[in-house]
């Protein structure tokens, strides 16, 4: 009997195994290592001149490519300033659309619904692709954008991707209201709390979007939080838009941008500064999920104290 | 049912007016202006003088769009496959088995979440070149199929953990080993999970950018997004023909997705929302 129940023991653990494996193995490959190395040789000489062989500065001058990034390297701060902007505009201004619009969704009808479908339509196409079409909306001799600020100045012809300031901005737009797939996972979940609360919202006179502000909302804080990390995330990387608009022009430069030109793009690539950059980048992306989990939480546990369960 | 009132209705249909407008505006505005002969001499939103199509004549003859939308076909659906069918094994295990090291796994695959992945863009890319993958389609499809792991898992894991246990003792009674268990039952029992999984992680390798245009040199092996970047320089001061080959580059995701949107929409919101 005993025997028996070892062999079934033997059994499973070589089920587990086998069945973890193969994620173990991605995982090792595809995070350990690289993240392993991108924090040791944050701390090593490695560039064109020694590409096989990264020299540790020693304890003394730990800190050089850090030193090298926060002091002499030009576009460092501006990257970090507009990374977290694009982070902190992803929860202040992308959700807070995206959740509007799903609630505007949530209600019946067949025109809703046509909408809702064709709301989708921006998300099925790459950033890429949607940082192509921006390029040209922006266009000063033939896009739509300079018409329109035409009516306001006349006479205006600059192109609005190589003016500090509106080059920001210009690339925000150009992202950050296709909130297509955000939208419906909000939406999902609204549609998934049960009718009865609904009802009972409705006996005490709450409807519309009073009843969404003050029932609705609440009872979809989990996903509103997690849609928030993923937009703060999506922004704080930024990559994509930053290539296709500007190449870093008027002041747009974003950290993976950084990362990518001194570690791929220049000629005199200079890997260890690239991976304190990056590290930088994990550790900053990492607070901010933090924050902003740390910000769901208080809301959460004010409302406790104020005696609504809601 | 009480009907609603009129703010609540008004607030409605701005949101609504919104979402169509910044839905449309771009993309209407790239369909009418890839008819124009010349863009230049009629910007903005003036209509085109008549439809001009040699564009779109070119774009299929000279482009080979149907290569690129193979290479993207390809490395999405491989990459998904690899992806999902080792997910959805190790979520299974880390879902319904208690062994030694499993809050381990859970918490390796959680800290993937935190870490991005262009931070990780010169050791992978090391990586890749040294796995003799670099300017391969191979190199894409392993860097996607290893990207995204922690999504994936969470979402197929919740979904193994709502299917009630009984299921699994009942086939084991009937004499179903570990492996057939979980083929047998549980994999099918948990497809609406591991679909929306796939869809999430179909879209995301079909648009990806970063990576296509990092370990693809040549033209030939490259995905629709990576091409993009090649336009500029190809079309030059021809932005007639720029503008037709960006309608055919976006136009057959539009149209998988107007064929499968009833299935899209129920995927991506959790089968909570009807298509």
């Amino acid at each position: 009997m005993k025997k028996k129940k070892n062999r079934l023991g033997i059994k499973r653990q070589l089920f587990i195994l086998a069945f973890l494996a193969p994620t173990i193995v991605a995982f090792c490959m595809f995070y350990l290592y690289p993240i392993i190395t991108v924090f040791a040789t944050s701390f090593c000489k490695w560039d064109y001149t020694n590409i096989q062989t990264p020299e540790f500065f020693g304890f003394a001058n730990l800190f050089e490519n850090y030193k090298y990034i926060f002091d002499t390297y030009p576009y460092f701060w501006e990257a970090l300033r507009n990374s977290l902007s694009w982070a902190l505009l992803g929860v202040v201004l992308q959700i807070p659309v995206a959740t509007l619009i799903a609630l505007a969704f949530s209600r019946k009808g067949r025109s809703v619904k046509i909408i809702r479908n064709i709301f989708i339509i921006p998300n099925m196409i790459s950033s890429a692709a949607l940082g192509m079409i921006f390029l040209q909306l922006y266009n000063p001799s033939y896009g739509i954008v300079n018409p329109v600020i035409r009516i306001f100045k006349e006479g205006f012809t600059d192109n609005i991707l190589l003016l500090k300031g509106p080059a920001f901005w210009a690339m925000t737009f150009s992202y950050i209201f296709f909130t297509g797939t955000t939208t419906l996972m909000i939406l999902g979940n609204i549609m998934a709390v049960p009718e009865e609360i609904k009802e009972a919202a409705k006996l005490d006179g709450a409807s519309g979007w009073k009843a969404d502000l003050y029932i609705t909302i609440p009872m979809i804080k989990d996903t509103l939080r997690t849609v928030s990390i993923l937009s703060a995330t999506s922004g704080f990387l930024l990559y994509n838009e930053v290539f296709f608009l500007t190449k870093g022009a008027a002041g747009t430069y974003s950290i993976s941008y950084v990362i990518r030109e001194l570690a791929i793009t220049s000629p005199r690539a200079q890997f260890g500064r690239a991976n304190s950059v990056a590290s930088i980048q994990i550790l900053v992306g990492m607070a901010i999920i933090f924050a902003i989990n740390l910000g769901y939480g208080a809301v959460g546990r004010r409302r406790l104290k104020k005696g609504g369960s809601l | 049912m009480k009907r609603e009132s009129k703010g609540t209705k008004i607030i409605s249909w701005i949101c609504l007016g919104w979402a169509l407008l910044v839905a449309l505006v771009p993309l209407v505005w790239l369909v009418m202006s890839s008819f124009k002969q010349d863009p230049l001499a009629r910007p903005g939103f003036q209509l085109p003088e008549s439809i001009y199509l040699n564009g779109y004549i070119s774009t299929f003859k000279d482009l080979h769009v149907m290569r690129y939308f193979g290479n993207s076909l390809l490395v999405s659906f491989a990459s998904v496959f690899i992806s999902i069918v080792m997910i959805s094994m190790s979520a299974y295990v880390v879902a319904r088995l208690k062994f030694k090291g499993k809050s381990l796994v859970n918490m390796m695959l959680y800290s993937t979440m935190f870490i991005p992945a262009t931070a990780l863009t010169y050791p992978v890319y090391n990586l890749v070149k040294s796995l003799q993958l670099y300017n391969t389609r191979g190199a894409l499809i392993f860097v996607y199929a290893c990207s995204g792991l922690a999504v994936s898992f969470f979402v197929i894991k919740n979904y193994y953990l709502n299917i009630p246990p009984e299921m699994e003792d009942a086939a084991r009674i009937d004499g179903c080993g570990y492996v057939s268990t979980w083929l047998k039952v549980i994999f099918p029992m948990a497809r609406p999970g591991i679909l929306t999984a796939g869809v999430l992680a179909f879209l995301n390798n079909w648009n990806e950018y970063y990576w296509a245009s990092l370990v693809l040199i040549d033209k030939e092996k490259m995905t629709v997004p990576a091409l993009l970047s090649t336009f500029t320089t190809t079309f030059r001061t021809n932005y007639n023909g720029l503008f037709s080959a960006m309608v055919v580059i976006i136009l057959p995701p539009i149209i998988l997705y107007i064929i499968f949107s009833k299935f899209l929409v129920q995927a991506l919101s959790g089968g909570a929302v009807k298509g």
